[in-house]
């Protein structure tokens, strides 16, 4: 990743408009509009670059920014061609021409200033700790083999504290080590990236990755798989350097304790139909497919039944590529597609592995008026332990 | 006259989130799955039978050409808008009106994707057989204006054999229904039939009323694996005079084969010259298993190395994903592709064959032969780099070269893609001055305007 660098011919080339990408791309099944396809944003891109569009206005600007970056068009794509990777970079330029989208332009400023999406002072990412029955063990450690990094939803949005305080309570359960960043961790730059503004990226970045070093740890887990593939996938290319420790999702890290008996597990969960849905960074990004339905199976009184579009076809669940800040209603309208597939199932309960998932889920199950609970994964652990 | 009028007019009728008019949206309806390009004056989203109609008055009223259009996932680019005007897509007009079981139809929008309805059917015990490669990204109107195929159409017949009706919006703006629900209908003139291939010329279909059947019980699908291109293709007559009629009889060459191993890694052998995907179904289990046994005894016996028949439903989803994914995974050879649509009388597969080898061999450019071979229908594309004018010259002579092999065979152009604006050239070389004559004389009665989709299937 180079701050200036642009989407090279041989990237976009190799889409021969064949329209594959149209019914899997999500924006577009909701708006049965080409110019919301991926097939039209290369085509977008292709026409800035040749000359058809002469002059990229901020109407330009958004089409790219209109995306959730979920990557299903490239899953799908027989070309071989990585539309989401082309439209990462093609935001980026728009973004070094000036035209990032107000609303984006907010959200860089927020992570520039106060380290964080949302504009809260450093100390407000331990909120969450506040109402456990006691405080998490990785409060406070400076040294520890593992460090859990939060991420900034699950730290600073209340309605997610859920997520956090459950995958400790299970961390602690199975007598794991744990450090906590605190208000050390940053926003792991993620948003900044697919904003185009690589710089502060990077700032940001290096802050964190010396903030891990410093406690020694040998594994970095996080319950976000925002966090999880900008962390494994970006974090070493940007920064030059191998990290020197390994990067795992919380998922990997639950299905090894319960194989391992780490976990110990009742009888307390009732009978009960469960889906899983596939957050885009850790499925189709991350390639981690097994390890949440390893823990759900492991889960005595879950029955785990799929959606039709599941692990590398999942549909995204409205709010990937910072489009809920972008474009809200486009994003709750996506997410209020794919909670009608999850219902389709016949499952009561949606698992997620990712804060923002199960948020954008839940949302969607209350205004689609469905008797359809929405969980993350540690949750319905921590349920189910002793 | 300025186009500021008539786009005004439509904004007012439809509502101005209906009709697109910034350069992005132009971009996003200039295109169709071929490498043609041109910026329409606007593109329409309209929602009902009521607004085409309203949309086409106003055309109508203002000169201005209309091209309909689905998904735009078309062969031909005949939902390319080379004169401007309005792109008028039926994507939103996407809902299921009607299922009658007891007379096995349904009525659809035109816009709705044939593979949510084949996939809304089959729920219910249903079948909907016309399957184009595209079926996920194409819609019915588009596949009726067509006339699409797809490898069923061996066993089962092409889209307009499934057509029982039809709503069309004419040129002048009025709405025409055609068909009906009883199978027998010979009162006038089949004007169902006369839309069905019609590539959006006489008027906009808005609507369809489709025949279904039952969903055959049983499936088997088997790949076969021939050393020999030569062998393969005289398989595909030896398979049907052995008095099996498959649902499907595919056939892929070794440059098809390495482009879907590359694009899915499905440990397809890369060291054949050829592969046939042959497919029996049916009702009754055990006659389903002896035609697939008959299939694969002719296999070996004409050359195959290897017959594999898959085990379950996920081994033949596999396999037909990647027989769908052919014609798009050659770009990854090269950054363009002309994909022709001959057809020949099917005793003559293995002669075109040959013959289009040896234009690739002259000319120096690979032609990626696959295709329905059991019904004649094969797809050599031209693989190719537009940048370079030395290459693209030499595609246009092969182009003319590969029609006059199926034309010399007793064949024609298009077997399911279409005439649209790349096959026109060649029209009257293949339909002879009176058939010509007779088109133009129906296209000047029904749009005697010229504004539906003028320039394509009709030479000038």
């Amino acid at each position: 990743m180079s701050a200036t660098r642009r989407v090279s011919e041989e990237e976009y080339l190799h889409c021969i408009r064949c329209g594959q990408c149209l019914p899997v791309c999500p924006t577009y099944r909701v708006t049965l509009n080409e110019t919301d396809s991926p097939r039209a944003r290369v085509a977008l891109m292709r026409a800035v670059r040749e000359g058809l569009l002469e002059r990229p206005t901020d109407r330009t600007a958004a089409q790219f920014f209109r995306c959730l970056l979920c990557g299903a068009c490239t899953f799908t794509c027989p070309s071989g061609v990585t539309v989401d990777r082309v439209l990462e970079l093609t935001r980026g330029e728009m973004t070094d021409l000036g035209l990032l989208p107000q609303p984006l332009v907010a959200l860089n400023q927020r992570i520039a200033e106060s380290h964080n999406i949302s504009a809260e002072p450093p100390e407000s990412r331990l909120l969450w700790t506040q109402n456990l029955p006691t405080p998490p063990t990785g409060l406070g450690k400076t040294q520890a083999e593992v460090v859990y990094f939060v991420g900034c939803v699950g730290a600073l949005f209340p309605r997610s504290y859920g997520i956090p305080q459950s995958f400790a309570q299970v961390l602690e359960g199975a007598g794991v080590e744990y450090a906590l960043l605190g208000a050390e961790e940053w926003c792991c730059g993620y948003p900044l990236a697919i904003n185009g503004d690589l710089e502060t990226a990077r700032d940001v970045m290096r802050h964190n990755l010396e903030a891990v070093r410093a406690t020694g740890a040998r594994t970095l887990v996080t319950t976000c798989p925002s966090c999880f593939h900008f962390w494994k996938h970006t974090y070493p290319a940007a920064l030059g350097e191998e990290l020197g420790f390994e990067v795992r999702h919380a998922t990997e890290f639950l299905a090894d304790l319960l194989e391992a008996g780490r976990v110990p597990l009742g009888e307390n969960l009732p009978e009960q139909v469960v889906t899983y849905h596939d957050p885009c960074d850790l499925g189709r990004k991350g390639g981690i497919f097994d390890a949440p339905r390893r823990v759900l199976r492991a889960i005595p009184g879950i029955r785990l039944v799929e959606m039709p579009e599941n692990q590398g076809g999942s549909h995204c669940c409205g709010g990937g590529g910072n489009l809920e800040s972008m474009d809200p209603a486009l994003s709750q309208a996506v997410a209020a597609r794919r909670i009608r597939q999850a219902a389709e199932t016949g499952a009561q309960v949606v698992v997620s592995a990712c804060q923002q998932c199960e948020r954008t889920l839940f949302n969607a199950a209350r205004t689609e008026r469905l008797r359809l609970r929405v969980k993350d994964i540690a949750e319905i652990v921590l349920e189910a332990m002793k | 006259m300025s186009e500021q009028v008539w786009i005004a007019r439509l904004q007012e009728i439809l509502g101005p989130s209906k009709v697109l008019t910034s350069i992005e949206d132009r971009i996003a309806y200039s295109y169709d799955g071929t490498f043609a390009q041109q910026l329409p004056d606007v593109a329409v989203l309209p929602e009902s039978t009521e607004e085409v109609a309203a949309v086409i008055r106003v055309a109508a009223e203002y000169r201005v050409p209309v091209v309909p259009r689905g998904m735009a996932s078309g062969l031909a680019a005949a939902s390319v808008p080379f004169s401007g005007g309005i792109a008028l897509s039926l994507t939103r007009m996407n809902r299921i009106l009607e299922l009658d079981e007891v007379n096995r139809t349904v009525r659809v929008e035109a816009g709705i994707i044939t593979a949510d309805l084949q996939s809304w059917v089959e729920a219910r015990g249903l079948f909907y057989p016309p399957d184009p490669s595209s079926n996920k990204h194409s819609t019915i109107g588009g596949n009726i204006a067509c006339n699409a195929g797809g490898p069923r159409c061996l066993k089962y017949g092409v889209t307009g054999d499934y057509v029982m009706g039809l709503t069309v919006v004419l040129p002048d703006g009025r709405i025409l229904q055609t068909g009906g629900k009883a199978i027998k209908n010979v009162v006038g003139y089949d004007l169902t039939s006369l839309f069905v291939g019609s590539e959006g010329t006489l008027g906009v279909i808005t609507e369809a009323l489709l025949k279904l059947i039952a969903k055959p019980q049983y499936v088997r699908t088997a790949l076969a694996e021939f050393p020999s291109l030569d062998d393969a293709s005289r398989t595909v007559n030896a398979i049907l005079s052995a008095g099996v009629v498959p649902a499907t009889l595919e056939l892929m060459d070794e440059t098809a084969i390495a482009c879907i191993e590359e694009a899915m890694r499905l440990g397809i052998p890369l060291d054949v010259e050829a592969m046939l995907i042959v497919e029996t179904d049916g009702s009754d289990e055990e006659a389903v298993r002896r035609e697939m046994e008959t299939v694969e005894r002719v296999c070996r016996d004409n050359g195959a190395r290897k017959v594999t028949v898959a085990q379950n439903e996920r081994e033949r989803a596999q396999l037909w994903r990647a027989r769908r994914s052919v014609s798009p995974s050659l770009a990854r050879k090269a950054p363009n592709k002309l994909g022709e649509d001959i057809t020949v009388p099917r005793s003559a597969i293995p002669e075109a064959i040959r013959r289009i080898k040896e234009i690739s061999a002259r000319y120096g450019l690979p032609i990626v032969i696959f295709g329905h071979a059991g019904d004649g229908n094969l797809h050599p594309n031209i693989l190719f780099d537009k940048r370079d004018p030395a290459q693209w010259e030499k595609v246009e002579v092969m182009a003319g070269e590969i029609f006059g092999v199926a034309l010399d065979l007793g064949g024609t152009l298009s077997g399911e893609h279409g005439v649209g604006t790349l096959k026109r050239p060649y029209m009257e070389q293949a339909l002879g001055p009176v058939s010509i004559d007779v088109h133009r004389r129906i296209k000047q009665a029904l749009d005697p305007l010229n504004i539906m989709n003028p320039g394509k299937v009709l030479p000038d």
